[in-house]
């Protein structure tokens, strides 16, 4: 068992360069300076105190000396901890005190690193020492695994992060708390990691490039200097960034495509997959470690098409300007092009121009290297218009990275958002932007989506930290869609959605209520999150409600009636009908698709479902299963955030005969099911994959009555502009229920009714000038004209 | 204990470190004259400043002419600098062994002189 001998020579020389410091090194600096200069002055002038000066002089050097190679960072010496702990970790701790998890935290924790930890993990400093034991016998696990942390990242000294992890790592009391906030050990690790990262690039010595002649045998480039931005002269600069990018899969296969001869590559990669920073990580590998003769000393431009097409002022200008610039890279010797977002140099039209006659001989010729940076849509497209010049390319396709890695960029960046902007950004934050943006922004790839909403997001930090509510704030502003766990209001609300529901909608409490479950389910974050909000079939007969319901859930859960994509799928009953479901919107204007794309949080009513083709509904178990569909283009859309209802009037008669003899819904629903799969109506598999199957029963007369004055409501709502108000006593209610009241359709007659009934006896009494603004008219059951 | 410890290291790690830090710096000196690159491309056109060659014999004679100019240029500069190069290198090897032979005389250099001063 290793003690923490804190006199031993490593640790006494780290308290003395501490103290010595920075400005102790100075002065002794300039004494021994003072001491040479001026005693050699003296002595010059045969003053024989200049000898002794010198002497001075040369004695205040050694310690300058001294301090400057050894005191100042103390290296380590042996494999033990004390012998390989960090200049840091030596000045901070004091002698002759046993040491415990407790007091070894309560030594580091105001440390740059340790705080790096309390920070990104919101975790208060004072909070945690009450979670370190106090027993010195515990210490030897948390050195044992600093250790085996600092040997993990190839690091000979042992620094205040690794022990910070450690203790985070082994105290059981931090687990629990980590626990409850939501973390893991698997957290702090990862923010161990970020921690080594940025330690490793603020501690990097600076690299040399190859000197002042390595480009004495290339040519100049002075057009390409004007047209292009040297991504290799900007490294060199301004230093790298890119990390573990360097040697990413990417970046290994554009390197061995050029030095196994490739002329031109093709980097495909959809948006947000980082084709620009590859492009860069390519660029810093060439310049750090590239042997091979095909890439060694190679300097990577990018060509800007803007400046090239603005610069473009006569017919052919274009042609001739790129024609140059092609020429000169070739002639250089040295260059290495990249066209980002290629298919700017392939199509005409605004902002592009089609140099496909200009790029193929330069291609086919091998004349220069040229990475062309495009998405797999526009490699389709090159391949569909240019076979001749898409054969050429070297394919190298960039495949999304494992959660880990993309965590780490995303970090990466976070560092680089934090140091711009001045605030802190939590891990759980970088957690929760990779989640939401995982799950919200479907069109754009990892790591670059996520590295967006974090962005986005700096702009909802509160007391500059970005936390992961101002992450799903960013989501709710951005996407309009409620991405996080159910605040106290809406938690208010939530719990009270039977009530909300029913100040539109007469009984079907039943329905009210499964719906409401499940809509809570999905708000608590316990349903699967990779598919929809909640799905639902409901089942009954014509006017009970269905799509009443369907509404008042788009007003209760997205805020407004608006919400809702309806579909009558008895319109969908021929197999060529699929294509209008799925339409990307080049041949048919209106979709499914593109209605769900241009508004994703909404309510997707699929009115009289059993009308529709098979295929259709085929087509309704991949969403209810994936949460998406892909358009005809290939691009998908999610449906992740839809509540998909389905209505169908089958069985209805049924219900109606259940309803009659005396049951509840509840005592008949399961056997309903059976006699709908029996009879052939829904296939077992579709009734499946809804997360509820619905019933609503035919409505009462006295339910009727109140749908009557639910709609008399409304009434007074138009009436309100004139200053009007109706009201009906019972036994015009009873009479308008009466006439319209048809069981074969609920309580849709009902409408005519009162319109027939209400509206029209108002608008003669207006038109007679019987009723005036400020009226308060009464309307018995002899007053109707039914 | 501050002159003892001192001591220990002058005349143990920071001695043997001298010879580290020599062997550096040559090596950054060798990097930052790109002295490989230099030998290797030693009569190459300065810049790849060349003429390419017609087909008439004049054009070409021409062109050998002024390539030949450009690999003087080429050559000339390189040249220089890898003299340049040279000269750092023997001076910063002198540097190096003064230091290793100083180092150790420093202090009891200093002593002399304070006592002669003295004196």
């Amino acid at each position: 068992m290793e003690t923490l001998d804190f006199t031993n020579p490593r640790a006494r020389h780290a308290r003395l360069g501490k103290s010595i410091g920075q400005s102790g090194y100075f002065i002794m600096l300039c004494v021994a300076i003072a001491g040479l200069v001026g005693g050699g002055a003296l002595a010059l002038v045969h003053v024989h105190y200049g000898y002794s000066l010198i002497g001075v002089g040369l004695l205040a050097l050694m310690p300058a000396i001294w301090w400057r190679y050894e005191l100042s960072n103390v290296p380590p010496t042996d494999n033990t901890f004390m012998g390989r702990l960090s200049y840091d970790g030596l000045r901070l701790f004091k002698p002759g005190q046993p040491y415990s998890p407790a007091t070894l935290w309560g030594a580091i924790s105001r440390d740059p690193q340790a705080l790096f930890f309390t920070n990104h993990l919101l975790l208060h400093p004072n909070d945690l020492e009450k979670c370190f034991s106090a027993d010195s016998t515990a210490l030897q696990p948390v050195l044992d695994t600093a250790t085996h942390i600092a040997d993990g990242y190839g690091s000979r000294t042992i620094e205040i992060s690794h022990i910070t992890a450690a203790l985070l790592q082994t105290s059981p009391v931090v687990t629990e708390l980590l626990t409850h906030m939501k973390l893991t050990p698997a957290d702090v690790q990862a923010v161990s990691d970020w921690c080594q990262r940025l330690f490793e690039a603020v501690h990097a010595k600076p690299q040399n490039f190859g000197g002042i002649g390595r480009d004495w045998a290339s040519g100049f480039t002075p057009r390409l200097n004007q047209f292009g931005h040297n991504i290799s002269e900007a490294i060199e600069r301004h230093g790298a960034h890119f990390g573990a990018l360097v040697d990413s899969p990417g970046v290994h296969d554009m390197k061995m495509a050029f030095s196994q001869g490739a002329g031109a590559l093709a980097l495909i990669g959809p948006d947000g997959i980082g084709k620009t920073s590859h492009a860069f990580a390519l660029a810093q590998n060439v310049l750090a470690e590239a042997q091979d003769p095909a890439l060694q000393h190679k300097q990577i431009i990018e060509l800007d098409a803007t400046a090239i097409i603005s610069a473009a002022r006569q017919p052919g200008q274009l042609e001739f300007i790129l024609t140059s610039l092609l020429n000169e890279a070739a002639h250089a010797g040295n260059i290495i092009l990249f066209m980002d977002d290629a298919q700017l140099f392939f199509h005409g039209g605004p902002g592009s121009f089609d140099a496909t006659q200009i790029l193929l001989p330069a291609v086919q010729g091998r004349a220069v290297p040229i990475v062309f940076a495009m998405t797999p849509h526009d490699y389709q497209t090159l391949r569909a218009n240019n076979m001749a010049l898409a054969g050429l390319l070297t394919p190298v396709m960039l495949r999304e990275r494992p959660e880990s890695e993309v965590l780490e960029i995303v970090a990466d960046s976070a560092s680089q958002f934090e140091g711009r902007h001045h605030l802190l950004i939590t891990y759980a934050a970088i957690k929760t932007a990779y989640t939401l943006s995982g799950r919200y922004e479907t069109d754009t790839a990892y790591p670059g989506k996520a590295i967006r909403l974090l962005e986005q997001s700096l702009t909802h930090a509160n007391n500059h930290v970005v936390v992961p509510e101002s992450v799903e704030a960013a989501i709710e502003q951005t996407r309009g869609v409620k991405a996080g766990t159910a605040a106290p209001v809406e938690a208010a609300d939530l719990l009270q959605l039977e009530d909300r529901i029913h100040q539109r909608m007469i009984n079907q409490k039943r329905a009210v209520e499964v719906v409401a479950n499940a809509l809570r389910r999905a708000r608590a974050g316990v349903s699967n999150p990779k598919r929809p909000i909640g799905s639902f079939l409901f089942l009954g007969p014509t006017g009970v409600g269905k799509t009443e319901l369907a509404k008042a859930i788009a007003a209760t859960y997205f805020g407004s009636e608006a919400n809702m994509i309806r579909l009558d799928m008895s319109e969908y009953q021929q197999e060529g009908d699929v294509s209008r479901i799925l339409s990307d919107g080049q041949h048919e204007t209106k979709s499914l698709i593109l209605s769900v794309r241009q508004q994703p949080f909404s309510v997707v009513l699929l009115d009289e479902i059993e009308k529709a083709h098979p295929n259709i509904l085929n087509l309704l178990l991949q969403m209810l299963d994936e949460g998406m569909l892909t358009d005809t283009g290939g691009r998908t859309v999610s449906f992740k955030d839809c509540i998909v209802i389905a209505t169908s009037n089958a069985g209805a008669d049924s219900i109606r005969a259940h309803i009659e003899r005396g049951e509840e819904l509840e005592q008949f629903e399961s056997s309903f099911v059976d006699e709908l799969i029996n009879g052939g109506q829904f296939r077992p598999e579709l009734i499946n994959r809804f997360d509820e199957v619905v019933l609503f029963r035919p409505l009462k007369p006295d339910e009727l009555a109140q749908v009557v004055r639910l709609m008399l409501a409304e009434v007074n709502k138009t009436l309100a502009s004139q200053n009007i108000a109706v009201e009906l006593t019972d036994a015009a209610i009873s009479r308008i229920v009466e006439a319209g009241n048809d069981p074969r359709l609920g309580a849709r007659p009902m409408r005519r009714a009162l319109q027939r009934a209400v509206e029209n006896t108002v608008a003669g009494k207006i038109l007679r000038q019987e009723a005036k603004p400020g009226d308060h008219i009464t309307l018995d059951a002899t007053d109707l004209s039914i | 204990m501050f002159m003892l410890d001192l001591f220990t290291w002058w005349y143990g790690s920071g001695w043997a470190g001298v010879l580290g830090a020599t062997k550096r710096r040559l090596a950054g000196l060798a990097e930052a004259f790109s002295t490989k690159t230099l030998l290797h491309t030693l009569f190459a056109p300065w810049r790849r400043i060349i003429t390419y060659p017609g087909a008439s014999i004049d054009a070409k004679l021409r062109a050998f002419g002024d390539n030949l100019v450009s690999r003087c240029v080429g050559f000339t500069v390189r040249f220089f600098v890898l003299l340049a190069a040279a000269i750092s290198f023997i001076v910063l090897c002198g540097i190096g062994f003064a230091e290793l032979i100083v180092w150790p005389l420093l202090p009891l250099l200093a002593l002399a002189l304070i006592v002669k001063g003295l004196l």
